[in-house]
């Protein structure tokens, strides 16, 4: 039984315009891998950093503070020394002047350090008994290009550090279905009878036991650990593999040089391994296309009902749930990692339309 | 035809059986119980608790007890909700996500054929690539960002639908929850319908119907009876798909199905609930695809003499 001939295109220009979606999805994938792997690096902010002066800001591409912030931050810090100031500004310094009833301790100029939004002040110049302070504070400097989330954590570089984790997820688990699905599919279709309607029953038992309830089992028996999700989603996701590479299998093992292989005394792994797999990798190549966004989208299902990964780790499953939880007042908050999310499936799923056409 | 049924109504039911033992034992595989809590129960009461739910016999016991039990159509008592069976948690719960679930794979089914016939019947190359195009939309884009979307443009800045909660089941409540389970399903129907019905198109019947000069509608009715085949296999799985994405949208749209017993029950060891929640699930798709398969014989007598194939 031989594998249908590749249906002829009907023009030979379609050709090249219908490979344009496939050119954009894999430059869309790259970019957001590219960005995931080395934005967190330069973007200047830890994952994990916390800035309690900048909660919920809005995404912009300018420098944060701006001039209200400012005002605001001096405000509650001369509240809370309980003097007066008055602020003057020369770029990126601030010239503030202290009045107070009583001599100011110099030591409460640190609340300008502890604040998110200056550098440690020094102390210009002291008059009257210590009762007029003039001290210049240097302005941090802090982009917060798509924004803050409630904790005052950069959205830029947690939905970077998301990407990571789901884009590794997606990698990982689909490798793990890919190993158990090819070796259960190929040694069932190669053995054929009764040993491969018995393991081909099981997979339907498996299909009709669902899903979640599957994967909640695994995290409760595991424990909700990182790695163990991508086992527990790999472990779930085998199944259309199996059916796949048992569906190969089945038509390769009739083709002569298996034959031949067997006349020759190989054994059964090594034909399975050497002529049977290799000859069934269009298909598996084209259904892990289409695998990999199946399990990143599992993976934020998981992560939506609280089982994934934990904080202050994330992926983009649990930014999204996050967002979804604020959409009223920071729609930010769900825009972002949704869009990375929803352009690296797109792309994924065209990948893996445009593989499939073609083989 | 009835020999066919029978035939795949003996296969379903010691499927039933395999997967009711296999959560049986996998829920008890996992650490912890059911009485676990914060603060430790005082183990003289622990230890009664665990007398009346039968849990302090060995676990082959149990399980007959269960069967037993289930035999019966009963599903035992509910061991978080102390004062409910899950007979009754479930009767409130079901009908509603039934109702939700049903709508939306009629939704689902009308709205992907008729995207799916339109893509075909366009006889440029545009049409194909907008439904390819928004279906590809449709597929990607997760349950829980669709969800709080609606909700945000519908509710909050339309106040048009209300953004969740169930209402008795008023229709006003229903559109967004059905909307949003519909419409990946609704994506993947229409790219199969019109993949289906394009290869549907070029076979050599239809071309002697095209020859003969008949009517369009004639056409494309042939056509849509070879096409569905492969659309009604799939429902099966949309039947399970819908199911799992109902967790999400009862949860986001705050509806008081049967979703949230799923994660709730399993997280507080809840065994006879979970139990309770696989057994019906598993029975719907099963039956789901025991419909699939008694379609697709009738419309394709060679399904019905031939065993299935792989």
């Amino acid at each position: 039984m031989n594998e249908p001939a590749p249906a002829m295109p009907i023009s030979f220009t379609a050709g090249a315009t219908r490979n344009w979606p496939l050119r954009v999805s894999l430059f869309i994938l790259g970019s957001i891998a590219l960005l995931c792997l080395i934005g967190p690096l330069v973007s200047g902010h830890p994952y994990d950093q916390v800035y309690r002066d900048y909660v919920l800001v809005r995404p912009s591409l300018f420098a944060h503070p701006d001039a209200s912030e400012i005002d605001n931050a001096i405000a509650a810090i001369a509240r809370r020394m309980h003097v007066h100031i008055e602020a003057t500004r020369d770029g990126e310094t601030m010239h503030l002047t202290l009045d107070a009833e009583k001599p100011v301790d110099p030591r409460v100029l640190r609340a300008f350090a502890r604040s998110d939004l200056f550098a440690p002040a020094h102390i210009a110049a002291t008059e009257d008994e210590g009762r007029r302070l003039e001290i210049d504070v240097p302005l941090k400097r802090m982009v917060f290009l798509f924004g803050t989330d409630a904790n005052g954590r950069d959205l830029f570089t947690r939905v970077l550090i998301a990407g990571r984790i789901s884009l590794a997820v997606g990698l990982l688990a689909s490798f793990v279905a890919l190993t158990i699905g090819v070796a259960y599919g190929a040694v069932a279709g190669y053995a054929g009878g009764r040993i491969d309607s018995l393991m081909m029953r099981a997979i339907e038992i498996v299909y009709a036991l669902p899903f979640i309830f599957f994967v909640i089992v695994l995290v409760m028996v595991f424990g909700r650990h990182f790695v163990l999700i991508f086992v527990a989603i790999g472990a779930v996701e085998w199944l259309d593999m199996a059916r796949i590479v048992r569906g190969q299998t089945l038509s390769i093992k009739q083709r002569d040089f298996v034959a031949a292989a067997e006349a020759l005394g190989a054994t059964t792994p090594a034909i399975l391994w050497r002529h049977v797999i290799p000859n069934a990798a269009g298909p598996i190549a084209a259904y892990l296309a289409v695998l990999v966004p199946r399990v990143i989208l599992l993976e934020s299902f998981v992560s939506f009902l609280g089982l994934g990964v934990q904080e202050p780790l994330t992926s983009w499953g649990v930014l999204v749930a996050d967002g979804a939880r604020n959409i009223q007042g920071s729609i930010h908050l769900l825009i972002f990692p949704a869009l990375f999310l929803g352009a690296t499936l797109g792309a994924l799923q065209s990948l893996g339309d445009g593989w499939r056409a073609r083989a | 035809m009835l020999r066919f049924f029978l035939a795949r109504v003996a296969m379903a039911v010691p499927t039933l059986l395999i997967i009711i033992a296999l959560a049986f034992f996998l829920m008890r595989l996992a650490p912890g119980g059911p009485f676990d809590s914060a603060r430790a129960l005082d183990p003289e009461i622990a230890k009664n608790l665990r007398h009346i739910y039968k849990l302090d016999r060995p676990l082959l016991e149990q399980f007959w007890f269960y069967l037993q039990s289930l035999a019966h159509g009963d599903f035992g008592p509910s061991l978080h909700w102390r004062d409910f069976t899950v007979n009754q948690l479930f009767a409130t719960a079901l009908p509603i996500s039934v109702a939700l679930g049903t709508k939306a794979m009629l939704l689902a089914v009308l709205a992907g054929t008729a995207l799916g016939l339109g893509g075909a019947m366009s006889k440029s190359q545009i049409g194909p690539r907008i439904v390819d195009g928004a279906a590809l939309f449709g597929i990607v884009l997760p349950v829980f960002v669709v969800a709080p979307l609606l909700q945000l443009g519908f509710g909050l800045t339309l106040h048009i639908l209300p953004v969740g909660g169930w209402n008795d089941g008023a229709w006003q409540n229903q559109i967004l929850p059905v909307i949003t389970l519909a419409l990946p399903q609704i994506a993947i129907v229409a790219r199969l319908m019109q993949a289906a019905l394009r290869d549907a198109l070029a076979m050599p019947h239809i071309r002697t119907l095209r020859a003969f000069g008949m009517p369009g509608f004639h056409i494309y009715g042939h056509a849509l009876r070879a096409a569905f085949p492969p659309v009604v296999s799939y429902l099966g799985l949309a039947a399970a798909n819908v199911l799992t994405g109902s967790v999400i949208v009862e949860t986001i749209f705050g509806i008081p199905g049967m979703g949230r017993y799923f994660v709730d029950g399993a997280l507080g060891r809840d065994y006879t609930l979970v139990m309770g929640t696989v057994v019906v699930v598993a029975a719907a798709v099963l039956l789901f695809n025991l419909i699939v398969d008694l379609v697709l014989a009738w419309l394709d007598p060679r399904v019905r003499y031939e065993s299935r194939p792989g």
